[in-house]
């Protein structure tokens, strides 16, 4: 599969747990005195038979070994003393249960008793890095609709701008909202549907729109700037931002071509909204990749600006510039020579 | 194109099974086995296998309880649905429509899905589970989510990705049939299934092409062998979008109707045309006791005119 290197980067997110569902649904006072003081606790699927559940509640922080990142993975590796062990639980994925580490023979069953209490693959509270850098790849995500989305209203064609306006809340917004209020950030659902049905009804009034607009983009901006700034201007953490981005965008490249020809407009254009972001990204960073390594600077710059290429215009060109098997290329480059960066 | 189907050969070596049809008395013209047939146009996938293709997962015991696991992965590939449209598929395990997953109530469901697709998917299942399992919270690209829950209530039901908009996300492929088997099994027949959907190839929100497990007219062109005189049961789904409804119509016999496959008993009228609406599913049981070939088709006659039609070939009993 294309994307598969990716997970040797590290760059597997875990999925986070709404906080505020889990203490509303509380039946268990264990659980609602974790969500009163925060203490990550993985999600028990509830059911009617507790004799399969996974070990009912979980109290303190379990590393979920279909997402978590790397640097996580790596106090697996440390506490079993595996060299690479983080590298192949990411290899081995997906998993049904914790035990298939050992059926899947990442590791054996005496290693497994020693962390078995460590692991899960139930949804976890994302803490530190990974929830920090799951955040901001959602909205970077949603920052990559809004680019091509606004060309595409800028070149009078809101019927393609659509669905762009479109995936931020219908894809991204439930599966990061439980962060957003957690971080203060104020919603924005609302504004994002409202641009979405003024769209849809084909943008007749051009002040409106640009005034939702607007409203919608510094939302989103305003949530990115709730990271801690230590994060948002760490080269580890923007590239790691940036893999996130272009794994997404080199899937829906992918889903975009067939026989040669540009099918599927919208993951053409979704996929250089991410693009366009991520380069924006990395400009923010250079400066700083640069002085660690001059070279690594320039082979990023390098791929990104020939990625870049490879989406000449928001309308989708008569023929696709690049193969996929190209953009995939470029990607992988760009992911191998980040990795060096801290 | 990137990811593609997983082939035909590969992925019927996946672990499955345990558990076995009532196959008893049951007669099933042999087929071809890996026979595509034609009409096939190169896919990987064959419409043919999946009538009979029932995924019943790795089955394991834990703590006393039958578990059956299933592995699900969203990507993207092609199919070509005829001569003149290349289609981009949404899909799981290579395969529109996806695996027919096949359980026995009261087992433990749990679905290992996978994100390769690019876009935010996920897997909504129709039956009973706790909310957190409901399948509607986005699983991002490069994630894994476990859905685990119990298999019921006993009947057919379905699963599809629940992401907006819906229409395209299942108008893409991602949905198939999930069986859950009552606790006294039903008496032995030929069980096949059959799931009706339209293909939009020119995203105008309406359908050009229609089918019978993925591929237009396929079984025009390779009709589905059934034995003279044997029970036939039919675990039909309609998963047409953006049209209201779509009929089943049978041609030369009636079938009883087993409303969401709820009643042990059987079927609890008979007709030869029942109306489905979008996500509607049902248990048709017949026998035919002339042979030769007899159609099937929504008699919404355009969607059969635009490939949801086959034949049944009926072989003569020895």
């Amino acid at each position: 599969m294309a994307a598969h290197y990716f997970y040797k980067s590290g760059f597997h997110l875990m999925k986070f747990l709404t906080f505020t569902g889990l203490c509303l649904a509380g039946v268990s006072l264990s659980l609602l005195a974790a969500c009163s003081n925060s203490t990550p606790t993985t999600q028990a699927p509830s059911t009617s038979t507790a004799s399969v559940d996974h070990a009912g509640m979980s109290h303190g922080k379990k590393i979920n070994i279909n997402n978590a990142l790397l640097s996580e993975l790596d106090k697996l590796e440390a506490k079993l003393g595996i060299p690479a062990l983080s590298n192949k639980i990411q290899s081995s994925r997906p998993y049904g249960k914790s035990e298939d580490l050992v059926s899947k023979n990442v590791i054996n069953q005496a290693q497994f008793d020693q962390v078995k209490e460590m692991v899960t693959i139930e949804e976890v509270v994302l803490t530190g890095e990974a929830k920090d850098l799951d955040y901001m790849v959602k909205l970077g995500l949603m920052k990559g609709h809004m680019y091509v989305a606004k060309e595409l209203l800028a070149l009078g064609k809101p019927d393609q701008a659509e669905p762009h306006i479109g995936h931020p809340v219908e894809e991204i917004y439930a599966d990061v909202e439980a962060q957003l209020n957690e971080r203060g950030v104020k919603e924005f659902k609302k504004s994002l549907m409202a641009l979405q049905e003024l769209v849809k009804a084909g943008a007749k009034d051009k002040a409106k729109v640009d005034a939702e607009f607007n409203t919608s983009m510094k939302a989103i901006d305003g949530a990115i700037a709730m990271l801690p700034e230590a994060q948002r201007k760490s080269p580890k953490f923007v590239i790691q931002v940036i893999n996130g981005l272009l794994d997404t965008a080199n899937s829906e490249y992918g889903a975009a071509v067939a026989d040669g020809k540009i099918k599927e407009v919208i993951e053409y254009q979704d996929s250089r909204g991410f693009v366009q972001y991520s380069s924006e990204l990395f400009k923010s960073i250079s400066s700083q990749v640069k002085t660690q390594s001059p070279e690594t600077a320039k082979k990023m710059s390098v791929a990104l600006k020939d990625l870049a290429l490879n989406w000449p215009t928001a309308v989708a060109p008569a023929a696709p510039v690049k193969t996929t098997q190209q953009v995939t290329k470029l990607v992988k480059e760009i992911e191998t020579s980040g990795q060096t960066i801290n | 194109m990137v990811g593609g189907a997983i082939a035909w050969s590969q992925r019927q070596s996946l672990t499955r099974s345990q558990g076995t049809l009532p196959q008893g008395a049951v007669k099933v013209p042999a087929m071809a086995p890996m026979n595509h047939g034609e009409m096939s146009h190169g896919n990987s996938i064959s419409p043919m296998a999946m009538l009979r293709d029932f995924d019943r997962g790795t089955v394991t015991q834990e703590n006393g309880r039958t578990v059956r696991e299933f592995k699900l992965v969203a990507q993207s590939g092609e199919l070509q649905l005829d001569k003149a449209n290349k289609f981009i598929t949404w899909n799981l395990n290579g395969r529109v429509p996806a695996p027919t997953l096949r359980a026995n109530e009261g087992d433990r469901i749990r679905v290992v899905f996978q994100n390769k697709g690019g876009h935010a998917h996920s897997l909504h299942f129709h039956g009973d589970h706790p909310a957190n399992m409901d399948g509607i919270k986005p699983v991002r690209n490069g994630q894994v989510f476990v859905y685990e829950f119990d298999a019921k209530p006993f009947g057919v039901h379905l699963y599809h990705c629940h992401v907006e908009p819906v229409t395209r996300h299942i108008g893409k492929g991602l949905y198939g049939m999930f069986i859950v088997d009552p606790p006294t099994p039903r008496p032995p027949a030929d069980e096949l299934v059959l799931i009706m959907a339209g293909y939009d190839v020119n995203a105008d929100r309406k359908n050009e092409l229609y089918a019978f497990n993925g591929i237009p007219h396929y079984y025009m062109h390779n009709p589905i062998a059934i034995q003279q005189d044997q029970l036939i049961r039919l675990y039909v789904l309609n998963m047409i979008e953006f049209d209201i409804a779509a009929t089943f119509h049978l041609h030369a016999n009636l079938f009883t109707v087993n409303q969401t496959g709820r009643s042990i008993a059987g079927g609890s009228y008979e007709t030869d045309v029942i109306t489905m609406g979008t996500a509607e599913r049902h248990i048709l049981e017949f026998k035919y006791h002339e042979t030769g070939k007899f159609m099937f088709h929504p008699h919404q006659d355009f969607m059969a005119e635009a490939g949801c039609m086959g034949y049944f070939d009926v072989i003569a009993n020895a």
